[in-house]
C-alpha cells in the first residue's frame, strides 16, 4: 500500500519511516515538510494512505486536506493536538501521538488493512471519488460519497445530504460532477445531483417531469430532458 | 449587584418558591387563628370574619411583599445591622398605618376594644379619644406584626448570604487552582516538549551522543522551568544558558529551518532579568514565527546595557498578513504582567509587527544600583 509522510520535523519523519520499516506492506512514496510541498505529490503519487501532521507551516493538516481532490485514508500524527482529532463527528480516522507507540502504530495500521481490503489496489487518478473531506465550521467529516443522498449546487458551493446533515463543500459542482460514480449518481436537473441509491419512490408528474422521493430527504424533481435519460438508464 | 445577576437560575427560583411557601403559609396561619379567636370569643358570624380577616390579612401580605422589591431595590441587606434595625422599626410603622386605620374602622374594632371599656373617657378638645386609642393599638399591633415578618425575612436572607459567600469562595479557590494550573501548563509548553521527545527518540537511532545532550538539554530546561517562581530575579547570563538549552533541542526539531544568532555585550550579563522572560519571548518567536514558515529563518537574540537600562531584542520573521498585534499569546501577556508587577512603569516589553515579515519583541529593564 502506498503511503506519503507529511510532517515539519525531518527527525519526525525519519522516525515514522523507521517505525514502518517493520510493515514491510506499507510502500513509502514520498514525504512533504508542509503542505504546499504536500498537495502536488498527492495528487501525481495518489498514495492510498497518508500519516498526517496538524500543525505545520503554511496551514493545518486538516487545510491540506480540505484541498485534495482525491481524499486517502488518513492517519494523523499528532504531539499534542488529539483534542482537535477528537472533534472528528463521524467516522474519525485513527490518530498517533508523538512520540509513537510502536504497537499502537501497528494497531492503526491493521485498521486501515481491514478496512482496505475491498480496495486492494491503489485507486486510479481518473477513479470515481470515494470520499470527501468537509469542514464546517469547527467540525470536520469524512463524507463517504455512497452516503451521500443529494448533492445541491450553491453557487461555487455544493451542499451535501448526508444523513441529517448538510454540510457545505467549497468547489462548484461542476468540478466534482465528472469525478462521481455514474452508476451511482444521476443529474436530475440544473442545481442537482441524486444519489441513485438513496430513491425511495418515483411518481409521474406533469409535461414528462419525474418526482423523486429519497430516503430520509426531500422529494427532488427530474427535468423532462433528464427523465428520458433517467428512464433509459433504470430501464423502466 | 454582581453577585445576585450572577446566580445560577436553579438555587433563585429555588429561594423565591421559598419565599412564597412562607408568606403564604404564615398569613394563613395567621388569619386561621384570628378567624377563630373572632367567632369563638368574640361571636361574630363566620362569614363577617372570613371576609374581613382574609381582606385585611391579604393587604397585609401585599404590602410585605412590596416592602420586599423596595428593600431590594435599595438593598438593605447590604446595610449594617444598626441602619438595618432603625430602618425596619420605621418600615413596620409606616407599613402599619394603612391597615390600622382601616381595621380601626371596621366592625371588629369595636369587638377588640369593647365599647364598653371605653365610653366613659372623656372627649377633650371634641376628641374622640376612644377612636384614638383604638387607632393607637391598632398601629402598634400591626407594626408587631410587619417587625415579626421583618425579623423573618432578614434572618433567613442572611442566613442564605452566608451559604453563597461560603460558596463564591470555594467557588473562587477552584478558579484560581485552575488559573494556576493553566499557567504551569502553559510555562511547560506540551507541544514543545512532546515534539522533542519524538526528536530524542529518533536521535537515539541516528546519533546516540547527540540524543544523550538531547535529554540533558531537555532535563535543564525542565528544571529551570519548574523551579521558576513568578517574582524572582535571574542574572542575564545564567537565562541564556537556558535558552541556548532550549533552542538547541529546537535546532534538532527544525534542523536546516533555524538559525541563531546571538549578540550580547560584555558587560549585560550580569543584568537582572525576571526569570524565565526572555525564555518566554524566544519560544514565542519559535512558535508564531520560525514554527510557521515552511522555510524558517534566522532568530536574533541581542542585549545591550543603554545607561543603565538592559535593552534586550528578539527578532524572528514572521508569515505574511498573519498574527495580528493583538493575538500576541498568553506567554507574552503573562510576561508582560510580570514586568508591570516588578518594575512599574520603569521597565517595559513590547512586540513591534510594523515591518511586514518581522516580529521584534524590545524588552527594557532599569538595572537600578
Amino acid at each position: 500500500m502506498k503511503a506519503l509522510i507529511v510532517d515539519d520535523e525531518p527527525p519526525a519523519r525519519r522516525e515514522l519511516r523507521r517505525l514502518l520499516a517493520d510493515f514491510p506492506w506499507i510502500e513509502i512514496v514520498g514525504e512533504g515538510g508542509h503542505i504546499a510541498e504536500a498537495a502536488p505529490q498527492i495528487e501525481a503519487l495518489t498514495p492510498a494512505l497518508l500519516f498526517l501532521d496538524i500543525q505545520m507551516p503554511g496551514g493545518s493538516g486538516f487545510d491540506l486536506l480540505t484541498r485534495l481532490e482525491h481524499v486517502p485514508q488518513v492517519i494523523f500524527t499528532t504531539a499534542h493536538d488529539e483534542h482537535a482529532v477528537r472533534a472528528f463527528e463521524v467516522n474519525a480516522l485513527d490518530y498517533l501521538l508523538k512520540p509513537i507507540d510502536p504497537a499502537r502504530l501497528a494497531a492503526a495500521l491493521a485498521r486501515v488493512r481491514n478496512e482496505n481490503a475491498a480496495l486492494t489496489s491503489a485507486p486510479q487518478p481518473d477513479a470515481p471519488l470515494h470520499q470527501l473531506f468537509l469542514r464546517d465550521g469547527s467540525q470536520c467529516w469524512f463524507v463517504p460519497l455512497s452516503e451521500v443522498r443529494l448533492l445541491t449546487s450553491e453557487g461555487n458551493y455544493v451542499r451535501l445530504s448526508w444523513g441529517k446533515r448538510h454540510p457545505l463543500l467549497g468547489r462548484p459542482l461542476a468540478s466534482i460532477e465528472r469525478r462521481l460514480d455514474p452508476k451511482r449518481f444521476f443529474r436530475a436537473n440544473r442545481q442537482q445531483v441524486i444519489n441513485l441509491e438513496c430513491i425511495e419512490s418515483v411518481e409521474m408528474g406533469v409535461n414528462g417531469r419525474l418526482h423523486v422521493q429519497l430516503r430520509e430527504g426531500p422529494e427532488v424533481e427530474i427535468s423532462r430532458r433528464q427523465a428520458r435519460l433517467f428512464k433509459s438508464q433504470l430501464s423502466i | 449587584m454582581m453577585t445576585n445577576t450572577a446566580r445560577p437560575p436553579g438555587p433563585s427560583s429555588n429561594a423565591e418558591l421559598i419565599y412564597w411557601i412562607c408568606q403564604l403559609s404564615g398569613w394563613g396561619a395567621y388569619t386561621l387563628m384570628e378567624i377563630l379567636g373572632a367567632v369563638t370569643v368574640d361571636h361574630i358570624t363566620w362569614a363577617n370574619a372570613i371576609v374581613t380577616f382574609v381582606l385585611l390579612n391579604a393587604t397585609g401580605m401585599g404590602l410585605t411583599h412590596w416592602l420586599r422589591s423596595f428593600m431590594r431595590r435599595h438593598c438593605w441587606n447590604t446595610l449594617g445591622i444598626r441602619m438595618l434595625a432603625r430602618r425596619c422599626l420605621a418600615a413596620s410603622f409606616a407599613l402599619a398605618t394603612p391597615p390600622a386605620l382601616a381595621t380601626s374602622f371596621t366592625s371588629i374594632a369595636a369587638l377588640h376594644y369593647p365599647a364598653s371599656d371605653l365610653e366613659n373617657l372623656p372627649a377633650p378638645f371634641g376628641l374622640d379619644l376612644a377612636l384614638l386609642i383604638t387607632i393607637l393599638l391598632n398601629l402598634v399591633n400591626w407594626a408587631l406584626i410587619f417587625g415579626i415578618w421583618l425579623a423573618i425575612y432578614f434572618t433567613t436572607v442572611g442566613l442564605r448570604q452566608r451559604k453563597d459567600a461560603a460558596l463564591r469562595q470555594s467557588e473562587l479557590a477552584r478558579a484560581l487552582q485552575q488559573a494556576e494550573l493553566r499557567l504551569l501548563k502553559t510555562q511547560l509548553n506540551p507541544h514543545f516538549l512532546f515534539n522533542a521527545l519524538n526528536t530524542v527518540r529518533s536521535l537515539i537511532a541516528e546519533d546516540p551522543p547527540r540524543a544523550q545532550r538531547a535529554v540533558t538539554r531537555l532535563a535543564n530546561t525542565l528544571r529551570y522551568t519548574l523551579g521558576a517562581g513568578q517574582n524572582d530575579l535571574v542574572s542575564l547570563s545564567r537565562e541564556l544558558e537556558i535558552v541556548a538549552d532550549y533552542l538547541e533541542i529546537e535546532k534538532m526539531r527544525f534542523e536546516a529551518r533555524l538559525t541563531i544568532e546571538s549578540e550580547v555585550a560584555a558587560d549585560a550579563g550580569n543584568a537582572q532579568i525576571p526569570v524565565m522572560l526572555l525564555q518566554t519571548v524566544v519560544e514565542n518567536a519559535i512558535k508564531h514565527g520560525i514554527a510557521e514558515l515552511p522555510a524558517g529563518g534566522v532568530l536574533r537574540i541581542c542585549a545591550v546595557l543603554e545607561s543603565g537600562v538592559l535593552v534586550l531584542t528578539v527578532e524572528n520573521p514572521r508569515p505574511p498578513a498573519s498574527s495580528p498585534p493583538t493575538r500576541e499569546g498568553t506567554g507574552l501577556r503573562n510576561a508582560e504582567e510580570r514586568m508591570r508587577l516588578l518594575f512599574d512603569a520603569r521597565a517595559s516589553l513590547e512586540l513591534d509587527l510594523s515591518q511586514p515579515a518581522l516580529a521584534t519583541t524590545r524588552i527594557r529593564i532599569p538595572q537600578t544600583p
